[in-house]
């Protein structure tokens, strides 16, 4: 008798712990890689979902008539993200699928709207990816970007994290926007992409985000002023500086590997004076120049000559920033919280207005680690 | 029914760590922000305390469970009302673990499933290891989950050192005050202090060889384990999103991504939480039944399984919200460790060393 009812107990378990019923094919699913946001010209919120077409993919085949797309493009309009996702639903014969989403794009219109009304969704829903990188489109729609075909990947949106590693960056991934959003004195900065008929899509630096003002747009930076600003939040990992140098004016560049920054505030009666320096080390790539790093003296010439064109242009950034922008974007907020937390109580309420009239002192220095494979230039 | 010492040292763990690690570390850091793993600390000397207090009353009393000793001190009557708060906490508590644990599967893996079935299934399964093999077998399964799910843990936090941010948990000890951290370290020390459960368990113990040390060490270790979750969540998160995140660990495994290869390993903790959660259920059907049996005077205490079993369930279908599971856990702290794990402790150590000194004379 109790084998009997041990065995049928056995059998319940078996047949109920499988999860039957709770079972959904992969080719019932409908998988979002990327998914673009984007506030239309009547403010309403729009959703570009793309989506993986698996038939499209699996074959090696490039040529031939059965060529299928790899992916296509839904968008629709909707009170919130997942208001747009039923409406999205309406196009699709398989059923939405949101844990596999590498990429999330804000359209140039949703970012100066202000994202943070839309941030909740991506945590708070257990089906959805938080491991996804965060762009903006700068000068556009995230639709228009989200359509263009890669050169490499089948997917637009599995390579835009990659080629953030291919610039020198560490990926800025959807935590990091989170974490910065609630952040004490660190403003998001944001990699911005833009959409290019000819080529697809180029990198065009960051956008900066206001989180004290509902992630509101800011402004941009430049491809060359993000890569400062990376280096300056510890952002940036490798980086290429090209000089002019000597007389004649000709051209060398230096591949700087490894980047240390390092931000020290000075109290001096009860006002912060920022020092910045940033230090790199790296080889030279490539030397036009008559002058030859293995001499010491050339040596000197160039390392100086680098750090004085990094810091002139650092220098350039931190004036944008107190003055254009008028926004903390090297996380000098943050700085002062850790090294001074009694004074940024007192700080923190109008570090806006603070922020402009900080005395900031930039250094930078630049070494060399390694000359390359010639002397003096061929 | 016998436990080993090392038996005793991963069932406190195992069942301990289960929970705190789940459900403290958001509300820690919510009031102590990034100071949230110097209240981990605090609440790991207090558990030490209560652990070592309990420790203390049960080994006076060696071979008797604590409804046991407290009849044969305070008397039949009133040696029996003194258990009954422990009987409505330790049902409570399961209830409670029961349902967080069935609406934390319906709501990552099977939304489709009656959060009912889940109920029934784990407890069924409770319910077949504690009526077949009692705290031996209980023990010999928290042996063997107990240093699965530690290492899952260790490994966690390994594969997050490239998400860390070192800015998240500066600056130390000046954004909030101590009284704060002191306030935070009060809910992870109500669940370390669930320790009190020795009082029943040192009872079956089968040597008292170096016992203090093990049961101690386990609680240490526990605590160190959560607190080293709470550090990684705040270097992770930092402290404004990691207060926001209602199952923050399990946040922290979702953040896994090694060069694009290592990633979604949180279908494989919850796996290993499941163990846990199942030797939590077990171990307290085991303990109600037991000391419901000896206050009852029944012989076969497996009888009462057929009692406490359902009575979990319904406690824990019982529950309406999330909210209620607050109420639990504020009732938790407020009122069973100071009845439970403290006074009656401290009233049943009176009785004995006086009743002790009277025998003397």
């Amino acid at each position: 008798m109790k084998k009997i009812l041990l065995i049928f107990c056995l059998m319940l378990l078996s047949a109920s712990s499988t999860g039957c019923w709770n079972l959904k094919e992969p080719n019932q699913r409908a998988f979002i890689i990327g998914v673009g946001i984007d506030m239309t010209e009547d403010k309403e919120l729009e959703i570009s979902s793309e989506i993986a077409v698996p038939a499209g993919l699996g074959s090696s085949q490039v040529t031939g008539a059965g060529k299928k797309n790899t992916f296509t493009v839904v968008s629709a309009k909707g009170k919130d993200f997942m208001d747009a996702g039923q409406h999205m639903q309406a196009e699709l014969s398989r059923s939405l699928f949101y844990a596999h989403r590498q990429t999330i794009l804000i359209g140039q219109h949703m970012a100066e709207e202000g994202v943070d009304r839309y941030l909740d969704m991506v945590v708070r829903n257990p089906k959805s990816e938080i491991r996804s990188v965060v762009l903006v489109v700068k000068g556009g729609t995230a639709k228009e970007v989200i359509k263009a075909e890669p050169t490499f990947d089948p997917f637009i949106s599995t390579t835009l994290g990659s080629q953030q590693n291919a610039l020198g960056m560490k990926p800025y991934y959807f935590r990091m926007l989170l974490c910065d959003a609630y952040s004490e004195g660190t403003q998001p900065i944001v990699p911005a992409i833009t959409a290019d008929p000819a080529r697809g899509y180029v990198y065009t630096g960051s956008a900066i985000l206001n989180k004290d003002h509902g992630l509101k747009l800011v402004g941009f930076l430049d491809p060359e002023e993000s890569m400062y600003d990376n280096w300056m939040m510890g952002k940036q990992k490798k980086l290429t500086f090209t000089t002019q140098i000597g007389k004649e004016n000709k051209m060398i560049s230096l591949a700087v590997q490894s980047l240390k920054h390092r931000t020290h505030i000075k109290m001096v009666k009860n006002k912060p004076q920022i020092y910045i320096s940033l230090h790199g080390t790296g080889s030279i790539v490539e030397n036009n120049s008559p002058l030859d790093p293995s001499k010491d003296d050339d040596l000197k010439t160039i390392q100086t000559r680098l750090s004085q064109e990094a810091e002139e242009k650092v220098r350039k950034l931190v004036d944008k920033a107190q003055h254009q922008y008028k926004i903390d974007i090297f996380g000098i907020g943050e700085h002062v919280h850790r090294q001074h937390p009694e004074v940024w109580k007192t700080l923190k309420p109008h570090w806006h207005e603070t922020f402009p009239e900080l005395p900031i002192t930039v250094s930078v220095h630049l070494r060399y680690r390694d000359p390359g494979q010639t002397n003096s230039s061929l | 029914m016998k436990l080993t010492g090392s038996q005793i040292f991963w069932t406190l763990s195992t069942v301990e760590v289960v929970m705190a690690v789940w459900l403290r570390v958001s509300p820690a850091i919510e009031t102590a922000k990034q100071d949230a793993w110097m209240s981990m600390i605090i609440a790991g000397a207090i558990g030490l305390a209560i652990t070592y207090l309990v420790m203390h009353v049960s080994l006076l009393h060696p071979g008797e469970t604590l409804t046991q000793f407290s009849r044969k001190l305070l008397g039949g009557w009133i040696g029996r009302i003194v258990i009954l708060p422990y009987f409505v906490a330790w049902l409570l508590l399961s209830g409670d673990v029961l349902r967080s644990f069935a609406d934390f599967i319906h709501l990552t893996i099977l939304d489709r499933t009656p959060i009912w079935i889940l109920m029934v299934m784990i407890m069924a399964l409770a319910v077949y290891l504690t009526g077949f093999s009692g705290i031996t077998g209980i023990g010999r399964f928290c042996e063997l989950a107990g240093p699965v799910t530690f290492i899952a843990l260790i490994l966690t936090f390994l594969l997050n050192i490239t998400n860390t941010k070192l800015h998240h948990i500066l600056p130390i000890a000046s954004d909030t005050s101590w009284q704060e951290v002191f306030k935070a370290s009060l809910s992870p020390a109500s669940f370390f202090g669930e320790s009190f459960m020795l009082l029943v368990l040192l009872a079956f113990i089968s040597s008292n060889k170096k016992i203090y040390v093990k049961t101690l060490s386990s609680i240490a270790f526990t605590a160190i384990m959560v607190m080293l979750a709470t550090v990684m969540v705040l270097l992770v998160f930092g402290p404004y999103v990691g207060m926001e995140l209602r199952f923050s660990y399990f946040m922290l495994v979702r953040s896994i991504n090694i060069l694009n290869f290592i990633q979604n390993v949180d279908v494989l903790v919850i796996f290993i939480w499941i163990f846990g959660v199942f030797a939590k259920i077990s171990l307290y059907l085991f303990i109600t039944s037991y000391e419901m049996a000896q206050w009852l005077q029944v012989k076969n205490w497996k009888k009462l399984l057929w009692f406490c079993a359902p009575a979990i369930f319904i406690i824990a279908l019982l529950i309406p919200n999330e909210e209620t599971i607050i109420v639990l856990q504020k009732l938790w702290e407020r009122i069973v460790i100071p009845v439970c794990a403290i006074s009656i402790p401290l009233i049943l150590w009176m009785m004995t060393v006086m009743k002790r000194k009277l025998a003397e004379h």
